[in-house]
């Protein structure tokens, strides 16, 4: 099974060596392409310099749309499956052989690093919240329970690649898994643990967590029948 | 608030709602901006069950009418939507000159370097 791992990277320079290298010592069978996402700091001067597997988007196109370079790397290098996997060191590679393995036995299409799946973590504050709520929604809409849905680290198999790749409005979010879960495909989790991240800002800022709520609910509870 | 007019902002409300939901199916929008239009035929419907609201603030401001402080309300938040586009597609513009010219210095360069191997 040849993996890769997409490391989608905007303004990431604190922390995308440190992970890179961490991702390379611990998982030489695993690819990787680094998607540098018209980074205004030094993101692409390190991938050069260190020789890191890179793409650079010439302008910032957002998560989604780095994500889908990166599946469209992977199809037209024929890889059988993809791990979404975060440029700030939160992600843990140890998990990529587990999953790939769970994704093997289980027949998947999207494998879930979730650090809930024990039964006994809670994500704290307002992120937990949201957390549960989406949870709540996909287990309403799709009858399948996913404990972590806003756990970025997703391992997708060949379909979900082509399904990136190609189609319009796939984001590697929720609603994405709820779709694919909704529209009877196999959709598991894999307990793992994540780290705080190591440094740089999130995707997630605080001024765009209503506008991500509201996007990820919506499009669970309503759009999903009309697509 | 006359039963017409509520009657129109409910019909209004739902084929928005139709329209909207059409073009998600058929690939033409993106949910993120698909989102503005159905919260905002939910409020038109809820505006048309419950006048009472309307009325109240409607009355509070000053309005002669319910249908005058609707209509305002309607031509603000266009306003303000149309604004917002108008920003959005501005951003859109300066991203696709820059990828214009991004694409052709590299073609520049790379007939360079052809034009340096042969010589």
């Amino acid at each position: 099974m040849r993996i890769l791992a997409v490391v989608p990277a905007y303004n990431e320079e604190e922390c995308l060596k440190d992970t890179i290298s961490h991702l390379v010592a611990t998982c030489p069978s695993v690819d990787y392409v680094v998607i540098n996402d018209g980074s205004a700091d030094s993101t692409w001067d390190i991938v050069e310099r260190e020789g890191f597997n890179g793409v650079c988007l010439p302008v910032n196109t957002g998560l989604t749309s780095a994500f889908r370079t990166g599946m469209k790397y992977a199809l037209a290098h024929d890889y059988d499956a993809v791990i979404q996997f975060d440029a700030d060191g939160q992600h843990d590679p140890a998990y990529i052989i587990p999953m790939a393995e769970e994704m093997e036995r289980a027949d998947a299409d999207i494998v879930i690093g979730s650090r809930l799946v024990d039964g006994k973590t809670r994500i704290a504050g307002a992120r937990g919240l949201g957390s549960r709520l989406i949870s709540r929604l996909i287990a309403l809409t799709t009858g399948t329970t996913i404990t972590d849905p806003t756990s970025g680290m997703r391992m997708y198999n060949h379909a979900m690649i082509e399904m990136f790749a190609d189609g319009f409005d796939v984001a590697p979010e929720p609603d994405t898994v709820a779709l694919v879960a909704r529209k009877g495909g196999t959709v598991v989790e894999v307990p793992v643990e994540m780290h705080e991240r190591q440094g740089g800002e999130s995707y997630l800022k605080l001024s765009s967590i209503i506008r991500y709520m509201s996007r990820t609910c919506l499009s669970i509870l309503l759009f999903q029948w009309f697509r | 608030m006359p039963i017409q007019q509520r009657l129109l902002l409910v019909i209004g409300a739902i084929f928005v709602f139709i329209f909207v939901t059409r073009n998600i199916k058929r690939s033409k929008i993106l949910m993120t901006d698909a989102i503005f239009w159905v919260v905002l035929s939910a409020v038109l419907v809820i505006v048309a069950a419950f006048p009472e609201a309307v009325i109240w603030i409607s009355g509070l401001l000053g309005f002669l009418s319910p249908s005058n402080f609707v209509f305002l309300a309607v031509v603000a938040l266009l306003l303000v939507k149309e604004f917002s586009s108008s920003a959005q597609i501005s951003v859109l513009s300066h991203k696709l000159e820059e990828l214009a010219q991004q694409i052709a210095l590299r073609d520049a360069a790379d007939e360079e370097r052809r034009r340096n191997e042969q010589q």
